[in-house]
Order: C-alpha cells, then sequence, then structure tokens
C-alpha cells in the first residue's frame, strides 16, 4: 500500500462523502423541521439525475448541456417537491410517524414506475465536459477532476446551507421551527409555509445531489434505494435535524467506504452499515446535539 | 419508612435539587409544598428512579434505592401517580388496573395464560375501593376528568405499594372532584395505613391531610416538621407562604 | 368515543362475537382444507404463498402493532430462517427435521442480538437501527458467497420425498400457520400481551408498576423473529430457493404495509393483509408490470383515508370500544 493509491483513495471517499451531504443535509432539514421521515428523498435524488441526464441529452452531452441540467434539474425536482408538500404532506402532519413514513413510501414506489415509464429501464450515462474530464496529480496521487470538482461544491453548499441558517429571517425561522415549534406558532407564523418551503429547499439539494452523481455513474433504477438508506443512517447518526450532524456524518461514510474498498474489497458494502450501527450503539442520540 | 439524604440533581448546569433531605415515618400522610419550581416533581422522580440522582441518598425501608430502574423500585414497594393523566389510553379501565395487578405478581411475563381471567378479583377489589367498578369495560379515554385522574391513583393502588407518592393529586379539578380525592387520600391513609407522600399546591388539601410537612424551596429543604410547626417557622413564611399571600 | 357508545357494549356481544369468530375461522379451515380439491395447482401454490407471508405479517405486528416498536426491517428474520433451512440442506448432511428446527432459533437469536441493541432507543431512532443492523445482515448474506452464493442465492433445495407435492406443501403451511396464529393469539391475549399493549401506551407508567419495559419489548421482537424465521423455512417449502431479496429493504416494507392495510389493532388484520396483496400482485402482474405502481397509488390512499387499516376500520365503526 503505497501512500498516493492511499492519498487518491481518502480524496475519493471525501468527494463521495459531499454527495452523501448534499442530499442528506435536505433529508435532515426536512426531519428537523416538518417532523417527517422522507423515503422519497431518494427518490428524488433518482429524478434529480434523470432529469439532468435528459437535459444533457437534448444539448446534445456537450458541456452547455451539462451546466444548464446541474442549475435546472434541482429547480424542477424543487418544484415537484413543492406539489408533494402541498398536494399530500400537509394532510398529514398531524398523524403518527408511520403513516408519514409509508406516505412518503407510497411515494418511492410511484416514482419508481413513473421514471421506469418515462426513460426506460435501459442504463444510462451522462458526458462529464471536458474541462472537468480527466486527473491531476497531487505528490504523485492520481485525483479524478470530477471529484475535485465536487470537493468545490459540497463546501460551497454547506456554505451556503450556513448562511442561509444562521444570516437570513427565513433561516432563522426555519431553525425555530426545529427547536421549539409552539414558539414559532405563539409568534403567529405560519409554520406550514416554512414547511413547504423546507420541503421544496429538500427537494433542491436532492436534486442536486442526482445531477452531481449522475456523470459519475450509470443512471439506472434503484438508484433511491441505494442513497435512502445511507442518507437515513447519515441523519440520525449525525443527529436528527442537525446539518452539520449530517456533514460529519456524511464525511465519514465517504471515507469509511473508501477505505473499505481499498482495504476489504470484498465486504466493503458492510461498511457503512457497521459504521451507522457502531455509533447507534456507542451514542445513540447521534453525534451532534439533535433538534429533536 | 422513606428516607431521603442530601440529594441534588442538575440538569445542564441548572442546579434544580440542591439538598433535599426528608424522612416519611410508616403509616404517616407527608407533603412536600414549595413554590413552583421548587424541584417537587424532579424529587419525586429521583426517588421513583424516572430521574438518576447526582449525589445522596434515597433509602426506602432501610434499603438503598438511590438510583435504581423504576420498575425495581416499583417491585420494592414504592407506587407512584402522576401530575398529568398517565393512563393507558387503549386499555379498558378494568385492564388499566389489571396490568398493575398483574406485575405486582410478577405474571407479566406469562405467554399462555388467557390474561381475562387472571387476578380478577384483586383488580375488582380495587375497582370497587375507588367507585370505578360500573365503568370496568369502559374505554379509559371515555371517563370524565376527574374519573381519570382517580383511575390515574387507582391504578398505583393496583401494584399495593406500602409507599404511595402523589403528584398533585387534585390539579386540574373541580372543588367536588377535590373534595372526593381529600376523602380518598384520608380513608386509604386511616383504614389501609397506607404510608403517603404527596405533592400539592392547595394549601387547605395539604394541612387537612398531611400529618408531617416538608418544605423544599430553589430545591433546598427548608423545613421539615408538623404542620403548625411550618406554619410558624419564620423561614417558610418568608420563602412561601409570604410569597402567596 | 363517549361513555353512552361503550356502555352498550356488555359481554354477551363480547361472547358472540368470540363465537361468531370461532365459528367463521372452523367454516374457513374446513373450506381450506378442500380448497386443492376444488382449484387448480397454481392456486394451491399461490395459497401456500398466502399462508408464508400471513406468518411473516403476523409475526411483525406482535412488535408493530402491539408493541408500538417501528420495526422497519423485519424480512431480516424470515431471511435468516429461509437461509438457515437451506444451507443445512445443501451444506450440511444433517437430517431435515434439524434443519427445521435451527430456521426459527437462529433467526431468534439473530432477533435477540439485533434487538438488545434496539430496544435501548426509542421511537425513530429504534426504526433506524432496525434498518441499519438489518441491513448488516443484508449485506453479510449478499456478499459471503461461500457460506450463501452470494447474489445468486441458492436453488434446488433439498427437501424429504412427503414434501414434494404442492399439496402436501399446502397442508404443511397451512397446519404450521393455524397453529402459529393460535399460539400469537394466546400470547397476544395473556399478560404478556395485556402488558406489551400497556408498555406501548404509556412505557413511562409501565415502568413505574413495575414492568421492566426493555426486557419486555425485547421479549416480543425475539418472539417475532421466531415466528418470522419460521414463516422463512415454510418459504423454502414453497419455493425451494432463497435469494438475498428476502432480506431486502423493500420486502420488508412490503410487510409492514400488509399490516397497515389489515389493521394494526386487529389480530387478523396482517393476515387480511397479505391475503390482499399477494393475491393483488398476482392478477396486477396479468395486466400490467406496474405492480408497484399500483401498490404505491393504493398505499397512499390507504395512509390518506383509512389508517386504521380494512379490519380495524370495521371493527371500529361496529364497536366504539378500544381502537388507538
Amino acid at each position: 500500500m503505497d501512500f498516493a493509491t492511499l492519498a487518491s483513495q481518502l480524496f475519493i471517499g471525501l468527494s463521495r462523502g459531499m454527495i452523501f451531504f448534499i442530499v442528506s443535509a435536505g433529508l435532515t432539514l426536512i426531519f428537523g423541521v416538518l417532523r417527517i421521515t422522507n423515503f422519497a428523498h431518494g427518490s428524488l435524488y433518482m429524478l434529480g439525475a434523470f432529469i439532468a441526464y435528459s437535459i444533457s441529452i437534448f444539448f446534445g452531452q456537450g458541456p452547455n448541456g451539462f451546466w444548464l441540467a446541474l442549475l435546472v434539474a434541482p429547480i424542477a425536482v424543487m418544484l415537484i417537491s413543492l406539489v408533494i408538500e402541498r398536494g399530500l404532506l400537509r394532510f398529514i402532519y398531524n398523524q403518527e410517524h408511520l403513516m408519514q413514513m409509508l406516505l412518503t413510501y407510497s411515494l418511492v414506489l410511484i416514482a419508481g414506475d413513473l421514471v421506469k415509464i418515462i426513460w426506460g429501464t435501459e442504463f444510462k450515462s451522462m458526458n462529464i465536459p471536458t474541462i472537468l474530464r480527466g486527473s491531476f496529480n497531487l505528490w504523485g496521487a492520481s485525483l479524478p477532476s470530477y471529484n475535485a470538482f465536487l470537493l468545490i461544491v459540497g463546501p460551497i453548499v454547506a456554505l451556503g446551507l450556513w448562511l442561509f441558517l444562521s444570516r437570513t429571517h427565513l433561516g432563522k425561522i426555519c431553525r425555530a421551527t426545529a427547536t421549539d415549534r409552539e414558539m414559532v406558532d405563539i409568534l403567529g407564523i405560519d409554520s406550514t409555509r416554512v414547511f413547504a418551503l423546507v420541503f421544496a429547499m429538500g427537494g433542491w439539494l436532492a436534486g442536486l445531489g442526482g445531477a452531481l452523481i449522475a456523470p459519475t455513474t450509470t443512471i439506472s433504477m434503484g438508484m433511491d434505494a441505494n442513497i435512502i438508506i445511507y442518507a437515513f443512517l447519515i441523519v440520525v447518526i449525525g443527529g436528527l435535524g442537525n446539518v452539520w450532524g449530517a456533514l460529519i456524518s456524511s464525511i465519514i461514510m465517504g471515507v469509511g467506504e473508501a477505505l473499505g474498498i481499498l482495504f476489504i474489497p470484498g465486504v466493503a458494502i458492510i461498511i457503512p452499515y457497521v459504521i451507522a450501527g457502531v455509533l447507534l450503539i456507542i451514542k445513540p442520540s447521534g453525534l451532534l446535539k439533535s433538534a429533536w | 419508612m422513606l428516607q431521603v439524604e442530601q440529594l441534588r440533581k442538575a440538569f445542564d448546569g441548572f442546579q434544580a435539587i440542591t439538598d433535599a433531605n426528608l424522612s416519611v415515618p410508616k403509616g404517616e400522610v407527608v407533603a412536600v409544598i414549595g413554590p413552583n419550581g421548587a424541584g417537587k416533581s424532579t424529587l419525586f422522580n429521583l426517588i421513583t428512579g424516572h430521574l438518576q440522582a447526582d449525589s445522596g441518598h434515597v433509602r426506602f425501608k432501610s434499603r438503598e434505592i438511590t438510583n435504581l430502574a423504576p420498575h425495581k423500585i416499583c417491585h420494592q414497594g414504592v407506587g407512584r401517580s402522576f401530575q398529568l393523566i398517565n393512563i393507558f389510553s387503549s386499555l379498558t379501565v378494568f385492564e388499566n388496573i389489571q396490568t398493575a395487578v398483574i406485575s405486582k405478581h410478577r405474571l407479566d411475563r406469562k405467554l399462555f395464560r388467557p390474561a381475562k381471567r387472571l387476578l380478577v378479583e384483586e383488580t375488582l377489589e380495587v375497582l370497587e375501593n375507588f367507585g370505578l367498578v360500573d365503568f370496568k369495560n369502559h374505554s379509559c379515554s371515555s371517563l370524565s376528568y376527574g374519573d381519570q385522574k382517580v383511575l390515574e391513583i387507582a391504578i398505583a393502588l393496583g401494584s399495593k405499594p406500602d409507599l404511595l407518592l402523589l403528584d398533585e393529586p387534585t390539579a386540574g379539578m373541580s372543588p367536588d372532584e377535590t373534595r372526593r380525592i381529600v376523602n380518598l387520600i384520608k380513608r386509604l391513609s386511616q383504614q389501609e395505613g397506607l404510608t403517603i407522600l404527596l405533592t400539592e399546591h392547595d394549601m387547605d388539601l395539604v394541612f387537612d391531610v398531611a400529618q408531617k410537612i416538608m418544605v423544599l424551596h430553589q430545591g433546598r429543604t427548608i423545613a421539615q416538621g408538623l404542620p403548625e410547626d411550618i406554619r410558624n417557622d419564620k423561614s417558610v413564611q418568608n420563602a412561601y407562604l409570604g410569597e402567596t399571600g | 368515543m363517549s361513555a353512552n357508545n361503550s356502555s352498550t357494549l356488555k359481554m354477551p356481544q363480547g361472547k358472540f362475537r368470540a363465537y361468531l369468530g370461532l365459528g367463521l375461522s372452523a367454516t374457513g379451515i374446513l373450506i381450506l382444507l378442500a380448497m386443492p380439491t376444488l382449484i387448480s395447482q397454481y392456486y394451491v401454490y399461490l395459497l401456500a404463498t398466502v399462508f408464508t407471508t400471513a406468518l411473516l405479517a403476523t409475526s411483525l405486528n406482535l412488535v408493530l402493532g402491539y408493541g408500538g416498536l417501528l420495526h422497519l426491517h423485519h424480512g431480516v428474520f424470515y431471511g435468516v430462517g429461509a437461509y438457515t433451512v437451506a444451507i443445512i440442506m445443501t451444506k450440511t448432511s444433517w437430517p431435515f427435521a434439524v434443519a427445521v428446527v435451527l430456521g426459527p432459533l437462529v433467526a431468534a437469536l439473530i432477533a435477540l442480538v439485533i434487538g438488545w441493541f434496539c430496544v435501548r432507543l426509542r421511537g425513530l431512532y429504534f426504526g433506524m437501527l432496525t434498518l441499519a443492523l438489518g441491513q448488516l445482515v443484508w449485506a453479510i448474506i449478499y456478499r459471503w458467497n461461500a457460506l450463501t452464493n452470494g447474489d445468486n442465492g441458492i436453488h434446488a433445495i433439498p427437501v424429504p420425498e412427503f414434501l414434494t407435492s404442492v399439496n402436501s406443501v399446502y397442508y404443511t403451511t397451512l397446519i404450521i400457520l393455524c397453529l402459529s396464529l393460535v399460539i400469537l393469539y394466546l400470547i397476544s391475549k395473556s399478560p404478556f400481551g395485556l402488558t406489551l399493549l400497556a408498555t406501548r401506551d404509556n412505557p413511562m407508567r409501565s415502568e413505574s408498576l413495575g414492568i421492566h419495559v426493555r426486557r419486555h419489548r425485547l421479549t416480543a421482537f425475539v418472539i417475532a423473529g421466531f415466528f418470522a424465521g419460521l414463516a422463512g423455512v415454510l418459504f423454502v417449502l414453497v419455493e425451494r430457493s432463497v435469494a438475498p431479496s428476502l432480506l431486502s429493504w423493500n420486502k420488508s416494507a412490503e410487510i409492514l404495509i400488509m399490516c397497515l392495510m389489515g389493521g394494526l389493532t386487529v389480530f387478523m388484520g396482517p393476515t387480511l393483509g397479505a391475503v390482499i396483496l399477494v393475491f393483488l400482485s398476482m392478477f396486477v402482474g396479468l395486466y400490467t408490470e406496474y405492480w408497484l405502481l399500483v401498490l404505491g397509488v393504493l398505499l397512499l390512499i390507504l395512509v390518506l383515508f383509512l389508517p386504521q387499516g380494512i379490519l380495524g376500520y370495521f371493527i371500529k365503526s361496529n364497536d366504539k370500544k378500544g381502537g388507538v
């Protein structure tokens, strides 16, 4: 095992962690503010990837298509989320957890088949624009450019979320809703509008995650199931509703998974579950303080 | 029967109980009083194991029960009711009591015996004692507030405790219903010889039923003794009676 | 739920309902016993699948409905039971009887280990840990090629001669389902079952009545794991093959939907849910490949308009007692 291999694997793990973070940040926001376990989050991510693919195809897989897809796909997913929230979710806010969970699961089933109907079952792939293709060398380690791009986008999103949550009026309302909903009601803020906003934002993040992952993987059915369980575990071990907890646990998961692939390739698949299981057992309430 | 010594408990840096001391003699009714936020409920939760004390001792029948799990403390003979209504909402009135009776007899892990015919007499006895027999097959959520509050206490009696803790037994009740509870407490104490520890806001009730009073102020026991002594105690008047007028 | 409504429900009516239930199940069992002579072999096979699934769903409901625990990955115990039989029958020369006995026992053991960690958590955290640890078991089975044959699963599992015909499998699954349902019913009506309901309604109060809530929940979890493992054994009898998809999260979700569909508060609810879902998936499958879309829409309607489930709805409208 030489340093270069280890370094490049760490690098890849970190960039995977960024994708995990972007997706699970949306999930944890929804958790914290709406108190809903949104299984459909993985489906929104998958939709993001498929929509990005279609946009890219429309522009002949050129670089413009990529950048436009990155811009438009998350917004499209955001609009879909808004429809879901206003059309369905808002009717079940008073129901018990299991029911809310199953409602979002019904959307998983529906979205899965709709994607199959619209895009068909064959695997799809999307081109990386030339500028982000190939790799560069750093101290002898070969690092793919696209992963470097992800490592830039991830912190930008984190910074944006931080600015939104701590500096804007709306963000403060979101945080207040997560920690003390009654207080927000007393202040006369319409919490259902906050819910719609947060759910749409969560959808935007899921769509962004999907659009970002699209060029690096085969876009296929089943993307939703893979990401959602990871995202759930990340959100729970980070502390429900805590965006920074999600950041830390995303990095742990991404790096853990990458190192697993390097050192124990045969059983690397179990690594995230082992990490999640161990962390939940030794720190059941999550790494950082939960918003609940 | 129950001794509490130098009990302390802090939450996130807030010292809820600084120095609580209490002794409850067998067969007596003892009341813990104190202004809101004095730590009465916290003290109860420490005694029954729902909260873990930072230091100090709780002894019951001269045995150390500090920081034992709640179910173990119950099996030692400490029963409690709660300030808010804490009943089993999907069970019938009968089943609410029966659950307690079953647990008392440690039959709660029997898998293949119909519960329906188990310990019926003993359960009915408790129901009769509390005037709830007529409602036995009702869903407990269909009871009036007063009846639910009585059921709340009756459940605790189902486990036949030697010491009964009542946390604000008359909270939110009408004067009529309060009288019902007062009579109940007196009857339990006088006829059944039950030792009772209670917290209560209603001072008339406290001085009516209690043989001994402990005053908790900012988490500290500032006085403990006979009702008359408490009434005349200067520090108590300053801390508490003075405040309420 | 007013006092009036419940006071109309006195003993005789309860007794009448018990007799009605008994009569109905006796008739039902008679009809089921005659079934193989009345319908084609394909439907006999389908019914055996229904029986297996019904047992699986009912075992989950002990934890989910009666215990009120958000158990999200019950399929794991089903899969472990099935894989235990499959591995013993293909990799060892142990007798079939041993495999049948060990199936549920190994499942119960795994349930004990997973449950031991999970019962210390509450609500959603409990659910997430069942998910994480369940996925771990899935991943191990999926990856341990030498033992489980990985992604391909194990096929053509040998079973004794007398269990090779569809009819004999049908009767075996029927008998085991009936026996298990009787046992689970007795458990639900036992002091243990009553106490379990109490821990669901109010864990804190249960503790102060001397109930060891965690141990109680763990016991329920292990019993549920045992019967799910038994259902897994039945699955092997019916299909003679196993695959990692038995333990997939989708499978677990499907079982949850069955429980919800029939009614979480009614003992026979999950069985009804299993009957509906198995048959429906078969019929829908004849017309379209989009069964999951249909299931999704069905689930949506269920959650929005019938959250108490089908049986739950009928029982509630008949009798205002109980119901959560």
